[in-house]
């Protein structure tokens, strides 16, 4: 089976606790790689700075994007995605606290392929971590890689 | 009897060569005319010197040849002071060549001329006058003079300016204050947005590491441990409600209102559908009257109805026999909406506090709630003109009447008003 890898743009270390809890919880076992900010987050899908040189062949399966971000925000990195070849049809799964009409439609706007809001109640989060994870992960089929 | 002449007579008298008189000879002549006339003319004359507009006659070359009283007193100048001058004496200065030559071509033509003139009074102040200019002509159709009639509007203008000046100022205002008003709601919702952001996340950690505390160490917690974790995650979740509550009050006061017909009881179905799929066990009888319609704002209209309709849902829980109605009726001659349930009801004598934001008249202990639905409800009728009032009865369920007095029925004048709503 290839691995399909999830990247967790996420700058609040005790939801990414959470957010890994909860995808152990739902069974997902695909790697997680984590970035604290925009900037890691497009250092990893471009491969530059402390990703330089790692193998742009692999491209995560869905990215669970924050919207509030130190240096570069989520709708920023949201559009820098779109806007490159290697990394337009990726999914995106803008995975935020607020629900704020501006944000969603700001994110779909930038072409978001869905907007979730983090549940309070850890219950309902595990619930929703677990049927994204089954949806971007099991049902979803990506685009080809060119 | 025949008419009544008015008649006049010469007497001649004639005599011989020596000079005695021989006779008298009566000339009579029918003048009844002429003295119809003459009373025509004194009443016309009399008109002119009393008219409160300044009255100029001059020749056809233009030189004056009479002014009114009004024109003296206008202008300051004496009639005897401007007979034979030219009515240029008057000028301003501040209309073009081309506006007296435009005048001129008019009149010689024959035509009326009507326009505006600011002119100077003999002391050197200047007035505004409206100004109307006649040909006369013979009865050979030769113009033989022209009659111009002037009106000091001085005042009106002056009027007229302080009108727009205050208007100006007054839309001025307008702007400054929207201004304010924009800056406002934008701290507003800057607010919003952070606390949106910012104010869930620690409410989610509390909540998610408590459950992890529950799971991870379930056999180092005995039951009064676990009991108080569990009060952690319903607090959290509880502020969570809060904020959520808050930040829809906020929105309601200052999103942008839209107008378009909505059809209410489509509304209330949608919402009575999602409670019941909320809890699939309870049985609550609904009756919803169908086609009500308002106009205003859709999404507004669908918090109101999901506060009160919710409402009703939760103080009905105890009920075996539930039931909630919505529909429409008069009162005092206007149609009101009501939402009417047979749950818990309240006592009238806080009735005055229904409204407040955070104002409760059940403990959660009963009946769980942030008290900001109504108060919700109460800011989304204030922002259609309306009103909304209630009516209750311990243990014998409540009524939550609502009208849009500006907002007119659909019925009269959709058209018109649906087309103003886009």
């Amino acid at each position: 089976m290839e691995n399909k890898v999830i990247l967790l743009v996420e700058d609040n270390a005790r939801d990414e606790a959470l957010t890994l809890r909860a995808l152990k919880k739902s069974n997902i076992v695909n790697d997680v790689i984590v970035a604290r900010d925009g900037v890691e987050a497009l250092d990893y899908l471009f491969g530059t700075g402390a990703h330089a040189g790692r193998d742009l062949g692999v491209m995560p399966q869905m990215i669970l994007l924050d919207l509030k971000l130190p240096k570069v925000d989520g709708l920023q990195v949201l559009q820098k995605i779109r806007a490159d070849e290697r990394t337009k049809r990726l999914p995106v799964v803008i995975f935020t606290s607020s629900s704020e009409e501006e944000d969603l439609i700001k994110s779909y706007n930038l072409g978001a392929n869905s907007y979730v809001r983090k549940p309070v109640d850890f219950e309902q989060f595990l619930e929703a971590t677990r049927q994204l994870g089954l949806y971007w992960l099991v049902l979803n089929q990506v685009a080809p890689n060119d | 009897m025949g008419a009544r002449l008015v008649v006049a007579s010469h007497w001649v008298l004639h005599k011989d060569e020596q000079g005695k008189p021989r006779a008298i000879l009566e000339i009579n002549n029918d003048i009844t005319e002429r003295k119809q006339m003459e009373d025509r003319l004194t009443r016309l004359a009399t008109a002119v010197e009393q008219s409160g507009d300044s009255i100029i006659i001059t020749d056809p070359a233009g030189n004056i040849q009479y002014v009114n009283p009004a024109f003296e007193q206008t202008t300051g100048y004496s009639s005897a002071e401007v007979i034979g001058q030219n009515p240029r004496i008057l000028k301003g200065g501040q209309a073009s060549p081309e506006y007296y030559k435009h005048l001129w071509e008019t009149i010689t033509r024959g035509e009326q001329w009507q326009g505006h003139f600011t002119n100077r009074k003999r002391d050197g102040t200047l007035f505004e006058g409206e100004v109307t200019i006649s040909p006369v002509r013979d009865g050979a159709g030769k113009i033989v003079s022209y009659v111009a009639v002037e009106r000091d509007v001085t005042e009106r203008r002056r009027a007229e300016a302080e009108v727009r000046r205050l208007n100006e100022e007054l839309e001025q205002r307008v702007v400054e204050r929207t201004a304010q008003l924009e800056a406002a709601n934008k701290e507003l919702e800057a607010f919003s947005y952070s606390v949106s952001h910012d104010l869930r996340a620690p409410l989610r950690h509390i909540n998610g590491f408590s459950q992890a505390l529950l799971e991870d160490y379930a056999d180092k917690l005995d039951e009064a441990g676990k009991g108080y974790l569990q009060e952690v995650r319903s607090a959290s979740q509880e502020m969570a409600q809060l904020i959520d509550d808050l930040l829809q009050l906020a929105r309601v006061t200052r999103s942008e209102m839209r107008s378009e017909v909505v059809n209410l009881s489509e509304l209330a179905h949608a919402v009575v559908a999602a409670l019941q799929a909320r809890e699939p066990e309870r049985t609550v009888t609904i009756k919803i009257e169908e086609g009500l319609v308002t106009h205003g704002d859709k999404r507004l209209l669908q918090v109101l109805l999901g506060n009160l309709l919710g409402n009703a849902w939760k103080f009905t829980a105890k009920r075996a026999q539930a039931e909630i109605s919505f529909g429409q009726e008069r009162q005092d001659g206007q149609s009101v909406f009501y939402v009417r349930d047979n749950g818990a009801g309240f006592d009238m004598a806080y009735v005055n506090k229904l409204f407040g934001a955070f104002q409760r008249l059940h403990s959660p202990r009963e009946f769980e709630g942030t008290g900001i639905g109504l108060a919700t409800v109460q800011r989304i009728t204030n922002r259609h003109g309306g009103h909304v009032w209630a009516e209750g009865k311990i243990q014998e369920g409540a009524t939550f009447f609502f009208s849009f007095a500006n907002f007119k029925e659909a019925e009269d004048g959709e058209q018109s008003d649906l087309t103003r709503g886009r």
